[in-house]
């Protein structure tokens, strides 16, 4: 279950597919993700690029194939599933923090109840995330009061709670303000740059350009191309891939 | 304006300042304009609405003020609050309400916020219920008419006088038609209403005449102690006869005690009794009648002892007599509403200190824990403790069993809706999660309780709560019959409970669930600290609207041999005879009292809806 050699990567995936009903989402989809990498998946909508990263955390099950992270298989065991989900954190698109808690409350409920740490301790942690997020101040505001921006630190916040050694996130910025992309942007360089493996599914070409390891191209449930930013933006080989940076950029 | 729309515009750098709205758009006269006058058919519906509301409200207040009996309330307060409880066992419920005021007091002020105006309101209140038997106590009572008549011995008559009252006698002979048409206002005894009626009538026709009244009568008032009392001017006996019919004796009275008007008819001055005729009525002014109610039937003779002894009396007593006439609100309020305030003031005033003192507490120990724990604690160990202390035990001597089937009226009412709100909520909660189960056999086994309960009227489940469940188990048939009814109103209150939950489990965004589960949380952290706390917050109205349904649904237990609130009612109005007449003011009463706690629910809800995270919440 541990990791100590950097060269293990630390999410496998092997020839994944995934049916929603007959529709088949997932196509033999292979990756293999080094720790401390940040992995950025573009693509249009409808590629399975969501579906893909929520079953890496057992959001979504697969019908084929090997997932396994950190060196546990993901499986039916619920065992397996609790302890791969406390150890990846994710950051959805709406957000989803829970209205009805503070947001202190919000970063400091699963540790205290999960990881059993006395309030005390998890409030500390709380704030020290908050601190590192940029919004120390709003801990004891309900998160309808805050701006869509900050609601997303929050959520950041809250899955750092957890200590995890993966970050997944779900189109994070997709559903803000142009104003607030930045300041969200801004943490996820941060915490890029303090070396935690980040798996980030976006449409935002320019935080790719600067901050990933790799981007991947997701198109139709399969992976179409997959490279370092210099060579997905100035030398992309195949015709699907320009076809989609052509549309974007 | 030019008109011209500008190409080119830049605003200036500083923002012209915020003004005021114009007047009529804010205010009283603004709301008034846009709720009520908005429009011509507006305009029109208000004028009518009002004048509905103002004709409804000046005709209900006339009947409450001027003729209604609200004795059948006051002298019945025992019966309404606690059913057939043993009368010298009250202190037990009376020892229940104080625990659970004591504690309500307390939980108020560790955890409620209570508005100013809300205290303020209940102390004026207060203050009016303790003011108004004093205020009264100086309305002059109204006049007590009783008839002597010719040939019938008249009746001497006994009352209870103060020391200082002033009290009057006067005889009024009936001797001409106008008099007939004169109103009667005040107390008239039963007997001598219905004796006039049917001479009135024979006046009338002219078969009596009245003017042929010759009766010779002598009125004398003497003390417990057999003695005369004299006017000021010495004056003991008063006599009219043919020089003079009639006049008064008007007497300050020497002492508290029972004193008797000997009303004495001379016969031999006809010559004999069947030479009598004419009739006339004795008009008493400045006593007060007594009630003979048990309870103040001990009070009175331990104060002033036994009535005195004799031949034919005549008590003061209010069940002897009727008021007739309309009142005057002075006499409403002296009447009607001095005595039922002096009634429920002690207890009241007891209940308030025992809150306040409550609520100090639980405000000053806001912070500590060990006032929090030791709170919650009394809630819990209340429930068990108050059932105790009120059935009590066979063969014991202090606590003597009081079996559920004595409790009634507002007690049986307020433990019925209590615990079936204890009971029903978990249940139904439980019932709502089951349903949206993933296993089928709970999630059948649910939904199949949760039709069958709501598709059945809950006077069916009453029913077969009381008939069928000891038919099926017979080890069950000696379960009492309160803790029958209690399992049925739970049932019934348990299966639309998990409606209005479902509801609200149905609004969850999934996304909610699925961050739980990303951060690690199992299911059953993810219902109890995400799922439940939102849904439940969400359905307040529908769930809160549910108990004050069972609230009054408990009414329906009169139905199957228990005397709730409305049972208790009914047996008064239609058991005692006397009291029959006044069936509306005693229902009137009851509605009150069920509106007053219905309301205080409804106020509770919007508290909850809009405290915490709900704030943020329109």
């Amino acid at each position: 279950m541990d990791n100590g050699n950097s060269n293990e990567p630390i999410i496998v995936c092997r020839d994944v597919n995934k049916w929603f009903g007959n529709f088949h989402v997932l196509k033999d989809i292979n990756l293999e993700v080094q720790p401390q990498e940040v992995v950025v998946i573009i693509g249009p909508s409808g590629s399975g690029k969501s579906t893909f990263i929520r079953c890496i955390n057992r959001l979504e099950e697969h019908q084929e194939g090997q997932i396994i992270v950190d060196g546990i298989e993901l499986s039916h065991d619920v065992r397996n599933i609790a302890t791969i989900r406390s150890e990846i954190g994710m950051v959805f698109q709406q957000f989803n923090l829970f209205p009805h808690l503070t947001v202190m409350q919000n970063v400091s409920l699963a540790p205290r109840y999960v990881r059993r740490q006395p309030r005390r301790n998890a409030e500390e942690v709380a704030l020290q995330l908050l601190a590192r997020v940029g919004i120390p101040e709003q801990a004891h505001k309900y998160p309808g009061q805050l701006s869509g921006g900050q609601q997303q630190r929050v959520a950041i916040a809250r899955a750092l709670a957890m200590q995890p050694k993966i970050m997944l996130f779900d189109e994070p910025t997709s559903a803000l303000d142009p104003e607030m992309i930045k300041e969200v942007l801004d943490v996820m360089k941060e915490l890029a740059r303090s070396g935690m493996t980040m798996l980030v599914v976006t449409h935002e070409m320019g935080f790719a350009r600067e901050v990933a390891d790799r981007i991947v191209l997701f198109d139709e449930g399969r992976i179409v191309e997959m490279g370092s930013p210099e060579h997905f933006f100035t030398n992309p080989q195949h015709e699907r891939t320009r076809l989609f940076l052509s549309q974007i950029l | 304006m030019s008109g011209r729309t500008p190409d080119f515009y830049v605003a200036p750098s500083e923002a012209p300042p915020s003004r005021r709205p114009p007047v009529t758009t804010i205010g009283p006269l603004g709301w008034a304009r846009a709720n009520l006058f908005s429009s011509p058919v507006n305009s029109i519906a208000t004028v009518i609405t009002l004048g509905l509301v103002v004709w409804f409200i000046a005709g209900f207040l006339s009947w409450a003020i001027r003729s209604a009996q609200w004795g059948v309330v006051t002298n019945n307060l025992r019966l309404i609050g606690s059913g057939l409880y043993d009368r010298r066992e009250i202190w037990r419920v009376e020892l229940a309400t104080a625990i659970l005021v004591l504690l309500t007091g307390l939980s108020l002020g560790i955890w409620g916020r209570v508005a100013r105006a809300a205290f303020i309101a209940v102390l004026v209140t207060l203050g009016i219920i303790l003011v108004v038997p004093i205020a009264a106590a100086n309305i002059p009572q109204p006049t007590i008419h009783a008839l002597i008549e010719p040939r019938k011995a008249p009746s001497d008559f006994v009352f209870v006088g103060y020391k200082g009252d002033t009290v009057r006698f006067a005889l009024a002979p009936q001797t001409d038609l106008a008099a007939l048409d004169e109103p009667m206002i005040g107390f008239v005894e039963m007997q001598s209403r219905a004796e006039w009626s049917t001479q009135a009538r024979q006046a009338r026709s002219g078969e009596l005449d009245l003017a042929a009244y010759n009766l010779v009568v002598s009125l004398r008032l003497i003390d417990s102690g057999g003695r005369t009392v004299t006017t000021p001017d010495g004056l003991a006996e008063v006599r009219y006869g043919a020089d003079e019919p009639g006049g008064a004796l008007e007497v300050t009275l020497p002492a508290d005690g029972w004193y008797v008007l000997k009303v004495t008819r001379d016969d031999e001055a006809n010559g004999e009794r069947d030479n009598n005729q004419g009739y006339a009525w004795l008009r008493i002014e400045g006593v007060e009648l007594f009630s003979s109610q048990e309870g103040q039937t001990a009070t009175r003779e331990e104060e002033f002892g036994a009535p005195p002894e004799i031949e034919r009396p005549l008590y003061a007593e209010e069940k002897a007599y009727r008021f007739e006439g309309t009142r005057s609100f002075a006499e409403f309020i002296n009447l009607q509403i001095a005595p039922f305030f002096e009634r429920i003031a002690m207890p009241l005033v007891l209940g308030t200190a025992l809150f306040v003192n409550g609520w100090i507490i639980g405000t000053l120990g806001k912070r500590e824990r060990a006032v929090r724990r030791w709170t919650l604690l009394g809630w819990l160990v209340a429930a068990p403790v108050i059932l105790i202390v009120l059935r009590g035990f066979g063969g014991s001597r202090a606590l003597p069993l009081v079996s559920t089937s004595m409790w009634g009226g507002l007690l049986l009412t307020l433990l019925l809706t209590i615990v079936g709100i204890t009971a029903s909520f978990p249940l139904g909660v439980a019932l709502a999660l089951g349903r949206r189960s993933d296993l089928p056999v709970i999630k059948w086994t649910c939904t199949l309780l949760i039709e069958t309960i709501r598709g059945v009227p809950l006077i069916t489940i009453l029913f077969m709560a009381k008939l069928i469940v000891p038919f099926f188990w017979s080890g069950l048939s000696n379960i009492d019959l309160t803790i029958r009814m209690m399992i049925g109103l739970t049932l019934f209150s348990a299966a639309y409970l998990a409606e209005n939950v479902r509801g609200g489990l149905q609004i969850i965004p999934y996304g909610q669930i699925e961050a739980a589960r990303a951060l690690g949380l199992n299911p059953f952290l993810t219902t109890t600290f995400i799922v439940l706390p939102q849904a439940l917050r969400a359905v307040i109205p529908a769930i809160v609207g549910q108990f004050i349904s069972l609230f009054k649904d408990t009414s329906l237990v009169a139905v199957v041999g228990l005397f709730e609130l409305v049972g208790i009612v009914d047996t008064i109005v239609s058991g005692q005879p006397i009291y029959r007449p006044y069936q509306r003011e005693a229902y009137f009463f009851i509605a009150i009292v069920y509106f007053v706690i219905s309301y205080a629910m409804s106020d509770v809800s919007r508290r909850l809806e809009t405290s915490g995270a709900g704030s943020l919440r329109k």
